[in-house]
């Protein structure tokens, strides 16, 4: 021990040797730690935008149609108008390439198959509704009964005879040309974004190498081309042979009817019974009761909730009530079952930040002659108040990105959504939410969808990240200190 | 000090607070035995004794902010100027707003210094106008002593004051409400020997007005400031009597053992 007393401060005595390597090693930990997390990050960043990026872009082709009066008659007397269509798209493409200098050998049902299958079914509606408009200019009683597309039988069928004169007699559309702009199918467009290759063309049934060296051609020649894809942002998924029109509109509208439901109910209901437990409820066996049932609730599996409200929202409550917004698919249903997930994790912050809020101020208002109420309201409430807001908006976060619950209340659903027509249908209609739209895609064969699905979460990621980035704001502006 | 003593043995007062047989229990702690104790009015009372002997809670008492801590009961009979203010019939809120209280630990409200002062007066509708309330404001933060350092930044955070400025505001936000009692649970004991001079200063000002009771650690802070001095000792009243007897000549041998320091 003596010894300790007469060592020089310039040498390190073995004991503070020890000590310093301990905290190098403590602090190589902590970097390590930081860094495989941090490393983490940036692959699951980097793979998810990597992966996904591609879904915002589509290609299309861009032919010139002329709408003879000849063919569209024929297509619209046909029984199989969708082919008759198609070859009026076969045959405008030819042209086109003979306008570009390209030649080709290639049969037209090959050539068509280069766009998307819905191409024809677009084309038919186009015409459809060009003629019914044209029909409209000129004061004609339009016959109520038929579908937009329908309007080309107007050109053929009987009853229609005393409209066609309308149509054919000074044509605005007939006669004239149109230029298309038309989905290529979802290998042309993964041949586009690297997906496909010519390696696997060789062995696929849907594509062919000769149809990828006239891809190669009708891209330099400017028929085709990749393009911002507006349609995955505002359109509606479509079936599994469709991919390439599959859009996350109306997961978005779902998801954003649900939040509308959660923060209405989670985060009154919450903070109400938080206060209540927090500042008024008495200190006795009950209230630890339901303090530790919420504390429980927080940490139960959220498919749990799910089917807690299949039971009792679906099954129970919508017969009895009869009410049009409590039965399946409702992104209503869906609503009230995130709120109940939400509900002990909005309860838990807000009870912590009330508990955080110093006795001395209560002391003061008490003190000054306010009563508990006032207490209450006019002091705690604003100092929690930040505190609450981030637990809340954590909470909604958390609501946003579930999907086990809303695979039991049919919020997944196989077709997807179409956009709501009202409010009803907003919150009671079919509808599907972000997360489960993703899982839905990332079940289909066809690796389109999967692309898809990356970009869908990249816009659920965007929503999330602004969440929190107006939670973080809303703190620093009501942040008080005391 | 002598001095002292003699002129506040010239004041002759009434009784304001009476207490008898007062037990408080925290749980099964019994913190007060049996206190009766006659606390007259425009004087100041002073509560010495050591720590955890219960002269806070007994302070609490008086304007029933114990009424806050689930476990605490309290028996026996506490009367301001003849009545109960245990009675049933008695509103605590009401009560508080009789008998003001500034606490040990400054704690100005997160908001504005008008803001402090004027939040009692605006919840007891104390002010019919923008006007009135200006004037009470004015005139409590003048009585605080205070008045001249904010008045140019009256809408500043309360919470930016020094720790001396912050507990006048809050004994400026406490007479704003026109108590009749004032309790005053260690007001210095987080301040200054600058800023508890300006304190004390200001107590002796408030007697004109108000009955004022002050528990402090302080045995010369107490000999400055009160006319009257109770000493408290393990929940029990010792000695309680003319402030300048308990300190010359106390009766009992606990009282002499304290103030000269042998106990505590």
């Amino acid at each position: 021990m003596s010894d300790i007393a007469h060592t020089s401060l310039y040498t390190e005595t073995p004991r503070m040797k020890k000590r310093h390597a301990a905290e190098a090693r403590f602090r190589a930990y902590g970097l390590t730690a930081i860094g495989i997390g941090l490393a983490m990050l940036i692959y699951l960043v980097f793979t998810i935008v990597s992966s996904g990026y591609n879904a915002f872009f589509q290609t299309r082709l861009t032919v010139e149609i002329p709408l003879s009066e000849e063919a569209i008659t024929k297509a619209g007397k046909g029984v199989l108008k969708t082919s008759a269509y198609k070859k009026i798209i076969g045959a405008s493409l030819r042209e086109e390439l003979a306008r570009a200098g390209i030649e080709t050998d290639m049969s037209d049902k090959e050539m068509v198959a280069i766009f998307s299958g819905k191409a024809a079914v677009e084309l038919r509606t186009a015409v459809g509704t060009a003629l019914k408009a044209e029909l409209v200019s000129k004061g004609v009683e339009v016959p109520g009964e038929l579908k937009d597309q329908e309007y080309d039988t107007v050109l053929s069928k009987k009853e229609f005879a005393e409209l066609r004169p309308f149509l054919v007699e000074n044509p605005q559309v007939l006669g004239s040309t149109v230029q298309f702009d038309f989905l290529a199918q979802s290998y042309v467009d993964g041949y586009m974004k690297g997906r496909i290759t010519r390696e696997i063309a060789e062995r696929s049934k849907n594509i062919s190498v000769a149809q990828l060296d006239l891809v190669d051609q009708m891209r330099e020649a400017g028929i085709l081309r990749k393009g911002f894809n507006t349609a995955f942002i505002t359109g509606n998924d479509a079936s599994e042979a469709y991919p390439e029109g599959a859009g996350y509109g109306p997961a978005i509208l779902g998801s954003f009817a649900m939040m509308l439901v959660v923060a209405f109910l989670a985060i009154t209901v919450g903070v109400a019974a938080s206060i209540f437990l927090e500042e008024f409820a008495p200190k006795n066996k009950l209230t630890d009761l339901i303090e530790v049932n919420i504390a429980n609730l927080a940490a139960v599996p959220s498919i749990v909730f799910g089917i807690l409200g299949l039971a009792v929202f679906i099954n129970y409550l919508g017969p009895l009530s009869g009410d049009d917004w409590l039965k399946n698919n409702s992104a209503f249903v869906g609503g009230l079952v995130l709120s109940l997930m939400t509900l002990p994790t909005i309860i838990i912050a807000t009870r912590a930040s009330l508990k955080a809020v110093p006795q001395s101020i209560r002391d003061a208002a008490l003190g000054v002659g306010a009563s508990k109420m006032q207490t209450v309201f006019h002091h705690v409430l604003p100092l929690a108040a930040p505190g609450i807001l981030t637990g809340s908006i954590i909470g909604l976060a958390q609501a946003l990105g579930e999907s086990a619950p809303l695979l039991l209340v049919g919020l997944v659903l196989a077709q997807g959504a179409a956009a709501p027509e009202s409010i009803g249908d907003f919150f009671g209609g079919p509808n599907t939410a972000m997360p489960a739209q993703i899982y839905q895609w990332s079940t289909r064969a066809d690796p389109a969808f999967y692309e898809r699905a990356w970009g869908g979460i990249i816009i659920l990621l965007l929503f999330l990240v602004t969440m929190n980035a107006v939670a973080v704001i809303l703190r620093r502006r009501f942040e008080r200190r005391w | 000090m002598k001095d002292m003593i003699m002129t506040n043995e010239a004041d002759v007062s009434t009784s304001k607070i009476s207490a008898k047989g007062v037990q408080v229990y925290y749980g099964d702690t019994h913190a007060i035995k049996d206190v009766d104790v006659e606390i007259a009015d425009k004087m100041v009372t002073a509560f010495i004794g050591p720590s955890g002997c219960g002269k806070s809670t007994f302070l609490r008492c008086i304007n029933r902010m114990n009424d806050t801590i689930d476990v605490c009961r309290v028996e026996g009979d506490i009367l301001i100027d003849g009545e109960d203010i245990y009675d049933k019939r008695v509103d605590p809120v009401q009560l508080r707003a009789k008998v003001g209280m500034v606490f040990q630990k400054p704690n100005p409200f997160p908001k504005s210094i008008y803001d402090n002062v004027a939040y009692g007066p605006k919840i007891h509708g104390l002010a019919k106008n923008k006007a009135e309330l200006d004037e009470i404001v004015e005139k409590a933060l003048r009585r605080g002593a205070i008045w001249e350092e904010v008045k140019d930044r009256l809408h500043a955070p309360g919470t930016g004051l020094s720790g001396g400025q912050q507990q006048r505001l809050c004994i400026a936000r406490a007479v704003a409400t026109e108590p009749e009692v004032l309790l005053m649970d260690e007001p210095c004991s987080a301040l200054d020997p600058i800023a508890t001079a300006q304190v004390e200063e200001l107590i002796d000002e408030l007697r004109q007005n108000y009955s004022v009771v002050i528990v402090t650690h302080s045995m010369q802070q107490a000999a400055r400031v009160s006319q009257r001095t109770a000493f408290f000792h393990l929940g029990n009243l010792v000695e309680f009597g003319e402030t300048g007897k308990i300190f010359t000549n106390p009766e009992d041998p606990r009282t002499e053992s304290y103030i000269t320091g042998r106990i505590g």
